[in-house]
């Protein structure tokens, strides 16, 4: 486990190096997802100052809601992006056999081979939208409050990172796995906003079956204090569910590429 | 020592069969049908350690997926295979610290870091020791000239100058088996030259075991005593490369300088006239039926001859020649 | 102009019977990236409908006419498409300018009917979605012809006004090669400012009035606005009249603009 962990931090490092390097990319890319965020959020602070309720929430409330999920969707984002490209770069080039013949794992060495600087953009973001509403709400801070926050951030970008790892061992079957990624990545756009907004079906959908709600709208329903029951702290084990069903996804369709060598 | 293994090692693969045309792909999607492909066929062998082995056959014979079924990528669908006593897909971790692949098309090395960063790298994954990392390394910088490659990233790198990389990352943690897929190809002569002399020299010292497979017979020729074929998923020959000379060679060429230019010629049996045009005439004959004083004499009793040279059997067209199913034509 | 288009159509179409294997992949994604449209849209109407929840106007808009705003400028989303700047991009690496500029064709006028053939085919790609619109969340096309011929009117203009500011913009890939971030920001900025996210009159003056000096609004927002009527059909000659000046405006500077970048390659060798 520690030589796991010396190891990502070496490529880590190997990778900001190469990034140092192309610095004007590295600016643009991380400013670029800060500019489509800006867009988004200038339009919901122009229409809530006309109308300062969505569905009872107020703006700086529903800026907890959208910062907490670009905070989760953004750690999927820093290091977790290169599973995207695992079909289109890795398996269509045959670059991926060279993973089998290293002697680490194979998911390990394709996480590591890319940290996404643009990730580092929606973290800023989402970090300065919770910080700011978190301020102007002037919540007050209990220790259970705190912890749902922060458990919150974390679990869901692990869910992030495992619906992501789910649907990128299409790759092994269908190569190019971005269509199915999308299909189920852009569901996260609901979580931006207050679930309560929308019809109990989208509900139902960002909670059991692609549970991007768990990053964002109950820990930050728990937060301001609005009535969402245990399932506040439900992200952790949806998180590892999730995570252990990737993982054995992936073996699955590891299992499955050795043995027909696509 | 055995240090590879191979017993009845077999491969299917379902090929799915395509119908032409927009309907034939809806059917697929619905009904689809599989065919089965045998890429590899009970073969057996065994290497030694130190050996150097040419691994050729036509493309579509069966060479990479045995490969890739030695280095565990690919799992066989039956047969057994031992690479230093372990199953390479099994035991796959454990097998990988021992074996070093190059595969001629597609660097191991990252594209945008100095080369010193890439082996680094790779030497952490590997997790050789520093003291250990530090001499291959400075052994391969001086063998290899490495000296000025060391700071510049791949991407800069001509073809020679990645190929000489490769071959340092792919050793660099002293494996001692290692699987060379086409490493000279597009290198000039002199490239390769230095390629063939590095890859000799560092088998001699450290008793490492070479499996090649390429489609240049130079590289075999420079570098393998034994030769294994491989052809429809079956082995047709595993032996020395002397022997298939001297078994297949059976055909010899001739070519003529004459004063005159010649048309046409009274030849003894077993021979034929290659080409000729600008006073040379190139005649081939078999070995087995005529000889070369036979066929001197009958040329220079027809015309005048100012020079000739005989040439031995090329590897090449002996391989030709088997691909084409001399082997079997001889075992009748 | 519409032979260019007739004949990108065909040749697309052709090319999509023709290889089945490839013809299987764009159905897949065909179908996948209309339910990305469809998440994208209700998440747009589900956050007008709680926004309209308590209130029955906002600055003088109902929720039908937001939401039919927000839907169409959704739908003719292409109107601000910059497929222009990639392409020089990628012509400039090519070197092919030279030979377009050696030809005895008008350079702009080629280009137009290019871009104006990819915008009638992204168009007509648009209509499944449009569909689902219609009969999931409700959108209501104007059934007035006089609406919609002010609409194709003031599109085509918006169109024109957008290809020369783009056209200004891919005079900078001749003087440098990172025109890949700098398309990113503007595609990322241009989502907000062509007025698809937030009807203009909702806006604050200040925050109108710089969406207005920017010609993005004019592609997508003007004539987005006639067909769902907030700007009534009785302004329409006013609007037009508005979006020719600006295409003369950008015209001018895009062309000032090329003549000074190609004097810059043909006499510095780019």
């Amino acid at each position: 486990m520690t030589r796991y962990l010396n190891l990502y931090w070496y490529f880590l490092i190997q990778r900001l190096k190469v990034l140092m390097e192309y610095r004007l990319s590295f600016i643009l890319g991380a400013s670029s997802t800060i500019v489509w965020q800006a867009s988004s959020i200038a339009a919901v602070w122009i229409v809530m100052q006309k109308v300062p309720s969505l569905n009872g929430w107020n703006y700086d409330e529903v800026l907890l809601v959208y910062g907490l999920v670009t905070l989760s969707k953004s750690i999927n984002h820093m290091f977790a992006d290169n599973l995207w490209t695992l079909g289109r770069i890795y398996i269509r080039s045959g670059g991926f056999d060279r993973f089998l013949v290293r002697p680490i794992d194979p998911l390990f060495h394709l996480l590591a081979d890319r940290f996404c600087q643009d990730g580092v953009g929606n973290f800023l973001v989402g970090l300065a939208l919770v910080i700011k509403s978190s301020v102007d709400l002037g919540i007050d801070w209990t220790p259970s409050k705190l912890l749902v926050l922060i458990v919150g951030i974390v679990s869901g970008g692990f869910i992030f990172i495992a619906l992501n790892l789910i649907t990128c061992v299409s790759a092994f079957w269908i190569v190019d796995s971005v269509p199915v990624t999308r299909l189920v990545f852009d569901n996260h756009l609901f979580a931006q906003y207050p679930l309560s907004i929308y019809p109990k079906a989208i509900g139902i959908l960002l909670t059991w079956v692609i549970p991007y709600g768990f990053a964002s709208f109950y820990p930050a329903s728990y937060v301001l204090g609005r009535d969402v029951g245990n399932i506040a702290w439900f992200g952790p084990f949806v998180a590892a569910f999730l995570l252990f069903i990737g993982y054995r996804f992936w073996q699955f369709g590891l299992k499955y590429y050795s043995g027909t060598g696509t | 020592m055995t240090v590879i293994e191979v017993k009845q090692l077999t491969k299917v693969f379902k090929i799915p069969k395509k119908e032409p045309g927009l309907s034939g792909a809806v059917k697929g999607l619905f009904h689809p049908q599989f065919q089965n492909k045998t890429a590899v066929n009970e073969i057996n062998f065994q290497l030694d350690a130190g050996e150097i082995v040419g691994y050729i056959g036509v493309n579509g014979a069966g060479k990479s997926t045995t490969i890739k079924m030695l280095t565990g990528v690919l799992m066989p669908t039956s047969g057994s295979i031992e690479v230093l006593g372990r199953d390479p897909h099994k035991q796959r971790v454990d097998n990988a610290h021992d074996i070093g692949v190059v595969f001629g098309q597609r660097t191991q090395l990252w594209w945008d870091l100095a080369l010193i960063e890439s082996l680094n790298l790779i030497a952490k994954i590997y997790d050789v020791h520093p003291v250990k990392y530090k001499l291959m390394l400075d052994q391969f910088t001086e063998t290899l000239e490495l000296d000025e490659l060391l700071k510049i990233p791949v991407r800069n790198m001509s073809l020679g100058q990645k190929m000489r990389s490769e071959l340092a990352a792919a050793l660099i943690h002293a494996p001692h088996v290692v699987y060379l897929d086409e490493p000279t190809i597009g290198l000039d002569l002199i490239v390769k030259e230095r390629i063939r002399d590095f890859i000799k020299a560092q088998c001699i010292s450290k008793e490492m075991t070479v499996i090649l497979t390429t489609h240049d017979l130079g590289d075999i020729e420079e570098l393998c005593q034994r030769v294994i074929i491989i052809d429809d998923g079956r082995i047709i020959y595993d032996g020395p490369i002397e022997t298939i000379k001297k078994r297949f060679g059976k055909f010899r060429e001739i070519t003529f300088e004459t004063v005159e230019d010649v048309k046409k010629l009274d030849l003894p049996n077993g021979t034929e006239m290659l080409s000729t045009d600008d006073h040379k005439v190139q005649i081939r004959f078999d070995r087995t039926v005529s000889t070369a004083s036979k066929v001197a004499a009958a040329v220079m009793n027809q015309i005048e001859v100012r020079d000739f040279s005989l040439s031995e059997p090329e590897l090449s067209d002996i391989v030709k020649q088997i691909y084409n199913g001399a082997l079997e034509r001889e075992a009748r | 102009m519409i032979r260019t288009a007739r004949r990108n159509l065909s040749v697309y179409s052709a090319i999509l019977a023709m290889i089945p294997k490839q013809f299987m992949a764009y159905q897949l994604w065909f179908w996948i990236s209309l339910v990305l449209s469809v998440i994208s849209m209700a998440i747009l109407v589900y956050f007008w409908r709680a926004i309209y929840a308590n209130t029955s106007t906002i600055s003088g808009l109902a929720q039908n006419q937001t939401i039919n705003y927000i839907l169409l400028a959704f739908i003719f989303m292409p109107l601000t498409s910059n497929d222009l700047i990639w392409e020089f991009g990628s012509n400039l690496r090519e070197g092919t300018i030279i030979h377009h500029l050696l030809r005895p064709i008008n350079f702009q006028g080629m280009n137009y009917a290019q871009m104006l053939g990819g915008l009638l085919t992204r168009l007509i790609l648009q209509i499944p979605m449009a569909v689902v619109a219609v009969f999931i969340f409700g959108l209501r096309f104007p059934t007035d012809l006089s609406t919609w011929l002010a609409f194709l009117v003031s599109a085509l203009l918006g169109f024109t006004v957008m290809f020369f500011f783009n056209w200004f913009l891919a005079c900078f890939t001749f003087y440098t090669t990172e025109i890949w971030g700098l398309g990113v920001l503007v595609d990322g900025m241009t989502f907000f400012l062509s007025g698809a996210l937030v009807p203009l009159v909702m806006m604050p003056e200040w925050i109108r009035n710089i969406v207005l000096s920017i010609p993005f609004a004019q592609a997508l927002a003007v004539p987005v606005s006639l067909l769902t009527g907030i700007t009534p059909l009785s302004d329409a000659p006013l609007v037009w009249f508005i979006q020719v000046l600006w295409i003369l405006g950008m015209w001018i500077i895009s062309t000032l603009f090329f003549r000074v970048a190609v004097r810059k390659i043909t006499v510095q060798g780019g």
